[in-house]
């Protein structure tokens, strides 16, 4: 399986620097909506990663449906650290045990 | 509810039964669920550390980048980035976590080396080729995080949905077949306080 990468073309151009050619670059946050929303019935990639910025942009249904799914995994990176796995840890258990 | 029971003797018997059984059952998927949420805070102290290991090297994978593209120009990082020929690939396999399956990813060609990235050694510059090299770096943490985010993420429904069954057993399920196995008794002995009040008269006539 493969590795995605969904973001601006500043955002993608070191992933494409390391090898990875499952590129869509586009600045505009609806058409990342419709790149995202393929690539979670892609078979083929196992890893989506997402500039943590651009997820927070998204609508909240597709954002819970990115948090939820499992193959592919959808990980958000960026300078600031993302919440949506503490988000449902304090959902499930009750507790915030992120710290 | 207990209406609905008829106040038999078999009926007594079969309820105790079935009560002692789910009671079995409450027992043991309160194990599952400790035993799971003790895996659940393991792995979560390593994913903790991992998503801020994550951060970090972004940061300087970033910034790596950000020097490759102000000294070389962006149009020869973009033309590095466009001839790397070896492609990153992801294998996910399954395992097995208290009867949980979760995925086990393995990765392959994370690390591209300088000279098989297609670009030569003298057409590229130290910079580009740092750029790369933290970016290689990132896409293994991002292999790493991304199983332990997918573990989590199962680990946490698992852990809902048993804690959900052993709530409904504590809190319904049991307390609903105590109070219908008390119904019968009670029923029971009545019936017979009535029959033998039924044999005094009969005899008293």
């Amino acid at each position: 399986m493969e590795i995605a990468v969904v973001g601006t073309s500043d955002f993608t151009l070191g992933f494409q620097l390391a090898g990875i050619n499952r590129l869509y670059n586009s600045d505009d946050i609806e058409e990342s909506a419709e790149h995202l929303k393929d690539l979670l019935n892609d078979k083929s990639v196992g890893i989506v990663v997402v500039n943590s910025e651009l997820l927070t942009k998204l609508p909240e249904r597709l954002r819970l449906r990115l948090s939820n799914s499992i193959t592919p995994t959808v990980l958000g990176i960026g300078t600031e650290e993302d919440n949506t796995l503490r988000e449902s840890i304090r959902k499930a258990i009750g507790v915030d045990l992120w710290k | 509810m207990a209406l609905d029971i008829k106040p038999t003797r078999s009926e007594l018997i079969n309820l105790k039964r079935r009560i002692k059984q789910t009671q079995n059952g409450y027992k043991l998927l309160k194990m599952k669920r400790d035993g799971l949420f003790h895996e659940f805070r393991t792995l979560l102290s390593e994913m903790i550390s991992a998503k801020q290991e994550l951060t970090g090297t972004y940061k300087l994978a970033l910034q790596r980048i950000n020097l490759a593209s102000a000294v070389e120009g962006g149009l020869a990082v973009k033309s590095a980035a466009l001839a790397s020929s070896t492609h990153p690939e992801v294998d996910v396999k399954r395992r097995n976590i208290m009867g949980v399956v979760v995925p086990s990813v393995e990765g392959t060609n994370l690390r591209v080396d300088m000279e098989k990235r297609g670009i030569g050694l003298i057409g590229s510059s130290p910079y580009i080729d740092e750029a790369a090299d933290s970016y290689g770096k990132l896409i293994e943490k991002v292999v790493n995080a991304a199983e332990m985010e997918a573990t989590l993420k199962r680990l946490l429904a698992e852990i809902e949905s048993t804690k959900r069954r052993v709530n409904a057993l504590e809190f319904k399920v049991i307390p609903e077949m105590e109070e219908a196995r008390d119904f019968i008794q009670l029923r029971l002995e009545e019936m017979e306080r009535e029959e033998t009040f039924r044999l005094k008269r009969f005899k008293n006539k």
